[in-house]
């Protein structure tokens, strides 16, 4: 009985370390085998739209609780999915200015009978998208469908917002390599020392889904949950320099700009009052 | 020589003043026109697009308004539900409907400013220039053309200030009431209205006599305050009646559209400070205190200039109305927390209508204003690009083209003021003792 038990802890031990061993190397390499658990089942048309009817942020543990739960009813055929991986291989900020875009390359290492590529980009604070330039995008086919969830306010500074969601939609074609460029735009920043706010993006979460097909909203998908490697290349983060006002300047330009308001209308008063001093005199002279 | 032969004359010079007005008026509707086609290709073909952004705004507020919702579900839509009202057939007809009423409007606005004009006795060639500056201006054909509906604004006004010239209080009135429900910035106008309805000038239900541009001298008598006199039949009855249809307007907006009305067409527009860059001196002040509140005495430290200076200009220049409208928009735009260059076409299409009453030559005085101001405009908008296309933090100095430009508006300002020859709206009525006579030359 007690070597019985025994050998039962020790089993237990070793698939505990193995699945923490697992977990550990599949975000940093690239071929590791993926879990059964890591297929899961949605019933609306975005994975996101499904995970704010119930929850609020977009903290990646809640995340990850999330999909756990997302089972798949009995009539969705069970699969024995072949594991796909998902090399990021390219992922930068380009452009210039408040406006830039996003560029992701993302490369599917195996193919799969899961046609839509599902990416769910969570911005971090201080940038945003705009819900109708990425609807204009997709009526010019640039992504099969896109949507903006959490905080779209598009006018609102940095630290009176909350963050946004970006879920992007692409079909994959044949060579499985798939670019992805999404417009963002900085929004004010608090105020600091240096003049500008490090705004640094973290990876996407990706995912296989079957297509959605409209009209049919109770129908299921299944969707996988892709292992992101990076290629050897893409070693540093991908960081964002948005321009902040300095808090040194606070007093003087309250002070200077408060002078210039009095200076200006003051002109506009003794302009204002000569000359209809000046028009009264002419009256007077005629009367 | 004979009667006859001059009568002859003056009429095919009439003749030929109307065909030159009419053929501006047909060439310019032909540009808009023009205009809107080619933003129609624009917008379809190239990356940039020539409609405004707001008119994307109001063509989604309308269509959800069409279909029974609150146009207000539409973010970023801070305008009068009768806005979206107006621009429903751009779901039924075509999304250029609205583009087609608003340069409509900047065509009635030319039209306006003849009449207005044609009523001073101004010569027909001076009239002709004014309305130009209006019709031929390139921000005034892409603004209509673009779609905002700026245009619609500048049309009501005119129609008020035409309205009064021909006596017509209750229409002034109600129109009045109309564009404050419309867009809040007219309420500027108020004081000025209600201190030129002084019964000694103005009747209601009677042709007012108005002051003609040949008129030399100015035959007000001297103004001797008299508390009788504030409380005038026309001016409860102006006040009576715009109060009652802004506030049935926003009533009914009320009804309809609860809360979310009031929030976003009325209050926004009151208390708007917004921290992103524009041409207004406060947005770096507003910026750099943005994590903190203002208290109610800064509020009122930094509303104080606008006051004063609107005051100012009312109490001095109230009797040439429009001259007074004129300052006020100016100084309004300039002095307010935040400027937009659509704010512009509120003085440009009052500008016409006091140019003939101005000794200021285009050479060089003229010029000179105009390449400052736009000069000040553009020096501001090089500091924009270089922050939000370049991702430069140039926030001092882009506040400080702010402040160059405020310099910029203030001197011509001044220059507008020290130049103008006065010329009240109202003349004095001739009564039939014959006391009060109008001096003319």
């Amino acid at each position: 009985m007690g070597s019985k038990r025994g050998r039962s802890v020790i089993a237990a031990t070793f698939i505990f370390f193995s699945m923490s061993c697992l977990n550990s190397i599949s975000t940093t390499q690239a071929g590791t085998s993926m879990l059964d658990s890591d297929t899961f089942c949605i019933s609306d048309q975005y994975i996101m739209k499904s995970y704010f009817t119930t929850q609020s942020s977009l903290k990646e543990s809640e995340f990850r609780n999330f999909l756990r739960l997302q089972q798949c009813s009995e009539n969705i055929p069970y699969e024995k999915d072949v594991p796909v991986v998902a090399m990021l291989q390219h992922r930068e900020v380009t452009g210039e200015g408040s406006h830039r875009h996003l560029l992701t390359t993302i490369k599917l290492l195996r193919q799969s009978h899961l046609h839509e590529l599902v990416i769910v980009e969570r911005l971090p604070l201080g940038v945003f998208a705009d819900p109708f330039e990425l609807q204009s995008l997709q009526q010019r086919r640039a992504f099969s469908d896109v949507s903006v969830f959490g905080d779209t306010d598009l006018e609102q500074p940095s630290f009176r917002s909350n963050r946004s969601v970006v879920e992007i939609h692409v079909e994959i074609n044949g060579n499985g390599e798939i670019s992805v460029e999404l417009p963002l735009h900085a929004r004010y920043q608090l105020i600091g020392e240096s003049g500008y706010s490090r705004v640094e993006f973290g990876e996407p979460d990706l995912f296989l889904c079957s297509r959605h097909v409209p009209n049919q909203e109770h129908q299921q998908r299944r969707c996988l949950v892709l292992s992101v490697g990076r290629s050897k290349t893409q070693t540093r983060s991908v960081v964002w320099d948005i321009p902040a006002g300095i808090r040194s300047h606070t007093e003087y330009v309250s002070v200077i700009t408060f002078v210039a308001a009095v200076l200006s209308a003051f002109s506009i008063l003794v302009a204002s009052v000569l000359s209809s001093k000046v028009e009264s005199c002419k009256n007077t002279k005629e009367l | 020589m004979s009667r006859g032969g001059s009568d002859k004359t003056d009429e095919s010079l009439k003749r030929t003043n109307l065909m030159n007005f009419r053929s501006l008026l047909v060439s310019s509707m032909l540009l808009r026109v023009f205009l809107i086609i080619y933003g129609e290709w624009q917008d379809s073909h190239m990356e940039v697009r020539y409609t405004d952004i707001d008119y994307t705004v109001f063509s989604d507020a309308a269509s959800l308004m069409a279909s029974g919702e609150s146009p207000y579900k539409r973010t970023t839509y801070r305008y009068s539900p009768l806005l979206a009202l107006l621009l429903v057939p751009n779901s039924i007809f075509h999304r250029s409907w609205g583009k087609f009423i608003f340069s409509a409007s900047d065509l009635l606005v030319g039209l306006f400013i003849r009449e207005i004009l044609k009523l001073r006795k101004v010569s027909e060639k001076v009239c002709t220039v004014s309305v130009m500056v209006w019709l031929l201006n390139p921000f005034t054909f892409t603004i209509g053309t673009r779609g905002n509906c700026e245009p619609i604004v500048c049309a009501m006004i005119l129609w008020i200030i035409l309205s009064l010239m021909k006596g017509n209080l209750s229409q002034a009135a109600f129109w009045y009431g109309l564009v404050v429900h419309f867009r809040v910035y007219p309420i500027i106008y108020a004081l000025p209205i209600i201190l030129v309805l002084d019964s000694k000038l103005f009747r209601s239900g009677q042709k007012p006599p108005l002051e003609d541009w040949n008129t030399l001298t100015s035959s007000t008598e001297k103004k001797t305050f008299r508390l009788k006199s504030l409380f005038s039949r026309e001016r409860i009855m102006f006040g009576l009646i715009s109060g009652g249809v802004f506030l049935a307007c926003n009533a009914v907006s009320f009804y309809f559209y609860g809360h979310e009305f009031l929030h976003e067409a009325l209050l926004y527009h009151l208390t708007r400070t917004d921290p992103r860059h524009n041409f207004s001196i406060y947005f770096y002040h507003i910026y750099l205190h943005y994590e903190r509140q203002f208290s109610a005495v800064e509020k009122l430290i930094s509303f104080l200039p606008q006051f004063t200076v609107q005051l100012a200009l009312v109490f001095s220049f109230s009797k040439d109305l429009v001259f007074c409208m004129f300052l006020q928009t100016v100084a309004f735009v300039a002095f307010n927390k935040v400027i937009t260059a659509q704010y512009f076409v509120w003085f440009y299409c009052l500008l016409p209508l006091i140019l003939p009453w101005s000794r200021m030559k285009l050479k060089w005085e003229g010029l000179l204003c105009i390449i400052l101001w736009i000069g000040a405009q553009t020096h501001w908008l090089l500091w924009g690009y270089m922050l939000e296309f370049k991702g430069v933090n140039v926030f001092l100095q882009l506040w400080m083209a702010s402040l160059v430009f405020l310099a910029a508006n203030t001197f011509v300002l001044v220059k507008i003021i020290q130049r103008h020859r006065f010329s009240p709206l109202f003349g004095q009525y001739v009564s039939s003792d014959g006391k009060n006579v109008k001096k003319l030359d």
